[in-house]
């Protein structure tokens, strides 16, 4: 299968400046060394909990973020050696759709000018071509033709969110980011974009990366999973198989404390003891150690290497490291 | 049927807001329950009203534009509404307790957590500085505080999301209220924390025999902590029943919807959706106000507004929906 996008030990280090002559003093390791890659077509789910550096990765594969290392190949291109240019070409193929489809928006655009931005900034249509190219785009994510020249403020939350879709869809992208796009969103509402992703995603053989932190919506949604803690990927798997047999504790904990909807099945989840930990002093070792309840010596002193459990499975734990 | 008296009973509620535009009809007609030692789950889509319901309850409406325009809400026998601010002020926080959505700006930033829950007891108990200071410890244990001889010292931004929300639980639990408001307790915090916050809460009430109303829009959490369920939609109630009997045979076409919305365990190509959105509170259409997104729609439902009656042979089961009784609200 082709990989649109290849991510290889991707590190980003926040400095932190303190003291009397603001010199840096420490660093966030806000994403350190994480490594995947996306096929064609195909939905990565990324979960984790907030502040473990799933948006910062995200806006890293795009370069709107520098990172302080590592590589990110797109279409085989690296990415971090473009420059001026050759960078705004390919910036068109790779788009992303915020969280907040109220701050997202500017909010003295019409929704002309926000969808048609992007085309008329490179320059693909102007005039009249614009116009119908705008049309057919807020037709494609189910909003009227009537909507044209109306602002954000007009708009519902989820019908805001479907100005970001269409706005991401303007240049006919191969790969689009999407941070958490439905957990603003009501529950009624979140099924109906989930489902015009989906089926944009079908239809143009998208390539996305889905940021939540709803294990249920990224089961539905997508086909690999991975979950983060700490700025590292403890867990990749496809979906199904990490639903099944998830293999890290922390994987295991998050996916028992997700609330079951059947009221008669009221298991008590695994105990998770404490908070995450801040990323600016994070645990030695295995990062998880001070929560995980299958704790060892050896994960308070040595950070856990990437283990293949099977094909395409791949767990950072000592529990499978023999 | 429940042997005792309800503990809190809103009858006949209608909380409006009066700008000047329009009437916001926030909360219209609503009868609610709660009886001792349950947990009654409100839930619904932002803007519903469930918010409104509970700040009803408490008397925090802000007053203009705020009014209750009927209804009565009896807590113990006594009616809330017509009760002088100075008897409010001994029932909030020591009768009724309350916990916020944001943990983060529910906390006066300026005082340490200690001096904040000392502050709640002082103000409805008989106890000296270093007895309230204790007392203070005692309830910051009970809520499992990390290290509270510390904690107690310290300032809100000191704190973790998950700390602060343990220390709104022990100031709203401290002088043992009978009632416990919880308003989206855990949505702005991480799945594994918010099944800590949610089981502490499920202790507490155990142990005290405290009545919470769980206000929530995840149908999850209702699924594992709700003893009964009433769904809002646009100010009313629109169905009430055992959390049994929402989740296994819902009938009004609002709560089959919202419960068929969910992204299921089993893998479905796509999810089936509620088209449109929830209607503005200032300007509901007439009838049913969910009527424009029915899929099973009738003549009456766009006319006449349904009353929340109980199912046939389900007495404990209750919804308002012309599909399923023929009684108008009042």
């Amino acid at each position: 299968m082709k990989k649109v996008l290849q991510v290889q030990s991707l590190k980003k280090y926040f400095p932190i400046y303190g003291g009397l002559l603001s010199r840096e003093t420490s660093q966030v390791k806000a994403v350190d060394d994480v490594s995947f890659d996306i096929n064609e077509g195909e939905i990565l789910g990324l979960v984790g909990e907030s502040g473990c550096g799933k948006t910062t990765v995200g806006r890293m594969t795009l370069r709107l973020l520098e990172p302080t290392s590592g590589k990110v190949l797109f279409e085989g291109v690296d990415l971090l050696s473009l420059k001026g240019k050759e960078l705004a070409m390919i910036r068109p193929k790779m788009q992303i759709i915020f969280q907040d489809p109220y701050s997202s928006l500017n909010p003295r655009f019409t929704v002309e000018r926000i969808i048609g931005e992007a085309l008329s900034v490179h320059g693909l249509a102007q005039g009249s071509e614009l116009r119908k190219k705008v049309e057919t785009l807020m037709e494609k994510v189910g909003l009227s033709r009537m909507y044209l020249k109306r602002f954000p403020h007009e708009f519902s939350g989820g019908q805001r969110q479907r100005i970001g879709i269409a706005r991401a869809l303007a240049l006919n992208p191969k790969y689009i980011v999407c941070d958490e796009p439905v957990s603003a969103l009501d529950v009624s509402i979140q099924a109906q974009i989930i489902n015009l992703l989906q089926s944009l995603q079908k239809e143009d053989n998208l390539s996305l990366m889905f940021i939540s932190h709803d294990l249920n919506v990224v089961k539905h949604l997508s086909q690999r999973t991975a979950v983060m803690y700490l700025g590292k990927i403890v867990e990749l798997a496809p979906t199904e198989l990490l639903n099944r047999k998830a293999a890290h504790p922390y994987t295991q904990a998050l996916l028992s404390s997700k609330p079951s909807l059947d009221p008669t099945d009221r298991k008590r989840p695994i105990p998770l003891q404490g908070d995450v930990p801040s990323p600016l002093n994070p645990p030695s070792g295995c990062h998880f150690h001070p929560r995980c309840p299958k704790v060892v010596d050896r994960c308070k002193t040595e950070i856990p290497r990437q283990i293949e459990l099977e094909a395409g499975h791949t767990v950072n734990c000592h529990l499978y490291d023999d | 049927m429940h042997s005792q008296d309800p503990l809190l009973d809103i009858q006949n509620l209608s909380t409006f807001f009066h700008t000047e535009e329009n009437i916001v009809r926030s909360v219209r007609n609503v009868d609610l329950k709660i009886y001792p030692g349950e947990t009654i789950a409100l839930v619904g889509e932002s803007g519903c009203g469930k918010s409104v319901t509970a700040l009803s309850a408490m008397r925090l409406v802000p007053m203009p534009p705020g009014n209750f325009e009927n209804g009565r809400i009896l807590f113990k026998g006594k009616d809330l509404l017509q009760a002088s601010e100075q008897e409010m002020q001994k029932i909030r926080g020591n009768e009724i307790g309350m916990i916020f959505q944001e943990p983060m700006t529910s906390l006066n930033p300026i005082f340490t957590i200690g001096d904040q829950i000392i502050e709640a007891i002082c103000l409805h108990q008989d106890k000296s500085h270093e007895e309230a200071r204790k007392l203070a410890l005692k309830v910051l244990k009970k809520v499992a505080m990390p290290s509270p001889e510390t904690r107690i010292d310290q300032y809100p931004h000191e704190l973790s999301g998950g700390m602060k929300q343990r220390v709104m639980i022990a100031m709203s639990i401290v002088c043992k209220p009978s009632l416990l408001i919880a308003d989206e307790p855990t949505t702005a915090l991480d799945v594994t924390i918010q099944a800590q916050i949610l089981d502490l809460l499920d202790e507490l009430k155990k142990e005290t025999q405290m009545s919470i109303l769980l206000i929530t829009h995840n149908l999850g959490i209702v699924a594992q902590y709700a003893d009964r369920v009433a769904v809002m939609y646009s100010g009313k109630i629109v169905e009430l029943a055992s959390v049994e009997n929402i989740f296994a045979s819902p009938s009004h076409p609002y709560t089959k919807g919202l419960l068929n919305s969910l992204p299921k365990d089993t893998i479905s190509e796509t999810l089936e959706t509620i088209p449109g959105a929830v209607p503005h509170p200032a300007f509901l259409p007439k009838g049913c106000a969910f009527h424009p997104r029915c899929a099973e729609k009738m003549s009456e439902c766009e006319q006449e507004i349904p009353g929340l009656q109980p199912l046939e042979n389900h007495a404990e089961h209750q919804t308002a929906c012309w599909l399923y009784n023929k009684t108008p609200a009042l």
